[in-house]
């Protein structure tokens, strides 16, 4: 049975076979989706709801307010990437992008620890796996492998964006590419807006490209702006417009009472789906309550609403 | 472009105490480098005290959880609070008697802004003042008091306006932090709040960080300058104060049954809260102001 491919590679360098360039079986489909598994959040509830985790080959776009775990979560994943494949990572390494300030080494580190911890108790298994893992992965190990760039302008965004595909290229095993916030810089006034969204558009394709190119996975996180529409005040992602093509999946962070939610706003495969999840002092975790929902005006606003408008 | 070695970031961010341990510890070591630091409360609840305090112990070597480091005070609302700094310094002084051979206050520069505008075109100079910098007690922390007062009156309340504000915001946060950065600075910001009338009303009532609502005097208040001003700082503190009859926080006095506690005695609680921090847990501190400073209190 025929398939065509829904990958974007026109390059014909595809892995599977197909009379037609860049077509594939279904079997192929399947295969590939066992080659390339999802990288754990640490909250189960959360992988629920993403299908088992983040996925590969795919821009996956998170926004929420400000401290609703951002960083947390991206700081998680670029060290759930580094953990054996088996346990839900994909032994690989993480690049960092900070565009604000707010990756902070004492979380990382506290973060890190947890996990270590954490694939210690789970045990058992795999056990020669693990044990590697744990002989290897001291936290300033998983700290090395964490690629960490600061960028203090839209121009080294874009710069290192575009640089981006000769380190990978030097850095193979690099599997995550994290960017915390990809809107910041682009947040001033720019006399051309036409160029803004050039350059957004550009820097969105180019991480499409990377992550296609590569296998990897690619996490954007973005800021929450209020937009005026119809008369009252709705919850948007920033640069909606220059962006709403540009990512694959779209998850929002939002506050339901006292708890923190995740929302698929947007995917091919992932129906829209909640789930609550929490931040620990080891990072992004299960949430600890089972705690009556709280319906707030507020969550509708943020439900109903959120998207790019 | 070469990435940063996160190994010579440990074991942690540098921070800037605030001379005092209580609160040190509520914080994580203090106000951290890199980063911009927000304060907020209403009037007379500490905001100014609290930089000021910042300004001297930033002198502290870092042995002493200082930065060995001068300061650069920008002050946009009031005249700048000189006679309390002076009383703050003697103090400092005498906990601290063989640190310094001059006057602290000699290494706090003072400078006044009027506007938001001018604000942002004088980043060139302070950028020169920081690299022109005296090497042995170069300028590490920045404070800006209050950010609010530059934009609360210039800005008409028109979708263009706010959304030339709203621009401002970011320009201006995104040359501090890129200062930060470069110079290794601790940026500290003050800003106001602004009353929640009714229920969480729209935008202003949207959660933001730890705190479901923040109070002070017993209102439900809410930081200025809106959302977009807090996408632009890394950590926001909270100060409140709220008058508290003495005795009910430990049940000893039943205020109902004094007749609704008119003519009960009070006293002023005055709390830190962390709203949101990349580092730290939601957590909390009371504190207290006399003469010798600020200073957190362990109940």
């Amino acid at each position: 049975m025929r398939v065509a491919s829904h990958s974007h590679r026109l390059d014909g360098s595809a892995g599977g076979c197909g009379t037609v360039n860049g077509a594939q079986t279904a079997w192929d489909l399947l295969h590939e989706e066992a080659m390339f598994p999802r990288i754990t959040t640490s909250c189960e509830d959360l992988d629920n709801i993403l299908g088992g985790g983040i996925n590969c080959k795919e821009v996956t776009e998170i926004g929420g307010v400000p401290g609703i775990g951002k960083t947390q979560l991206g700081i998680q994943l670029a060290i759930n990437v580094q953990i054996p494949v088996d346990y839900g990572g994909l032994g690989g390494k993480a690049i960092y992008i900070d565009t604000e300030g707010s990756f902070m080494v004492e979380r990382a580190l506290q973060i890190a620890e947890a996990c270590i911890e954490d694939m210690s108790e789970c045990g058992g298994l795999l056990r020669k796996d693990f044990q590697a893992f744990q002989l290897k992965m001291h936290p300033n190990n998983i700290l090395e492998n964490i690629f960490y760039f600061r960028v203090c302008s839209y121009t080294e965004q874009i710069a290192l964006i575009n640089y981006l595909d000769k380190f990978i290229s030097e850095h193979k095993d690099v599997k995550i590419v994290i960017v915390d916030s990809v809107t910041f810089h682009f947040r001033q006034d720019f006399d051309d807006l036409a160029l803004r969204t050039r350059l957004l558009s550009g820097m969105a394709l180019k991480l499409m490209k990377l992550a296609k190119d590569f296998s990897l996975v690619v996490v954007l996180l973005n800021q929450v702006t209020t937009k005026y529409i119809d008369g009252s005040f709705q919850l948007t992602l920033a640069l909606g417009d220059s962006w709403s093509h540009s990512c694959t999946n779209r998850v929002i962070l939002y506050w339901n009472g006292n708890e923190r939610y995740a929302y698929i706003d947007k995917s091919p495969s992932l129906r829209s789906a909640s789930a609550p999840y929490s931040v620990t002092s080891k990072g992004i975790r299960n949430s600890a309550s089972n705690c009556k929902r709280i319906k707030s005006g507020v969550v509708h606003l943020v439900i109903s609403r959120v998207g790019h408008g | 472009m070469t990435p940063e070695n996160l190994l010579h970031r440990l074991p942690s961010t540098q921070k800037c105490t605030f001379g005092c341990p209580v609160l040190d510890r509520c914080l994580g070591g203090g106000i951290p480098c890199n980063s911009i630091t927000e304060l907020v409360a209403e009037s007379g609840c500490g905001k100014t005290q609290l930089c000021l305090q910042l300004a001297l112990s930033a002198q502290l070597p870092p042995s002493l959880g200082g930065l060995s480091a001068s300061s650069l005070y920008i002050h946009t609302e009031f005249s700048f609070p000189s006679r309390r700094l002076h009383q703050l310094s003697h103090a400092f002084i005498t906990s601290h008697p063989r640190i310094f051979n001059n006057d602290p206050c000699d290494r706090i520069f003072v400078h006044a802004v009027y506007s938001a505008d001018q604000l942002f075109d004088i980043m060139p100079k302070i950028e020169s003042f920081l690299e022109n910098m005296n090497a042995q007690l170069p300028v590490k922390l920045i404070v800006i008091d209050s950010i609010a007062a530059l934009f609360r009156s210039e800005f008409e309340n028109t979708p263009i306006e706010l959304k030339r504000r709203s621009s401002l915001f970011f320009k201006i946060s995104g040359k501090l932090k890129s200062l930060a950065k470069r110079f290794g600075l601790a940026v500290v910001v003050t800003n106001q709040v602004v009353d929640l009338m009714g229920h969480s009303e729209g935008m202003n009532g949207l959660k933001v960080g730890n705190l479901g609502s923040l109070v002070s005097s017993g209102r439900r208040v809410c930081p200025a300058l809106g959302l977009a001003w807090a996408n632009c700082v890394n950590s926001r503190l909270f100060l409140s104060r709220n008058e508290e009859v003495v005795g009910e926080e430990n049940g000893s006095v039943d205020v109902s049954a004094c007749g609704g506690g008119d003519f009960l005695p009070r006293q002023t609680r005055r709390r830190l809260h962390v709203v949101f921090a990349p580092h730290l847990p939601d957590s909390s501190c009371e504190f207290v102001i006399r003469r010798e400073g600020v200073f957190g209190v362990e109940r």
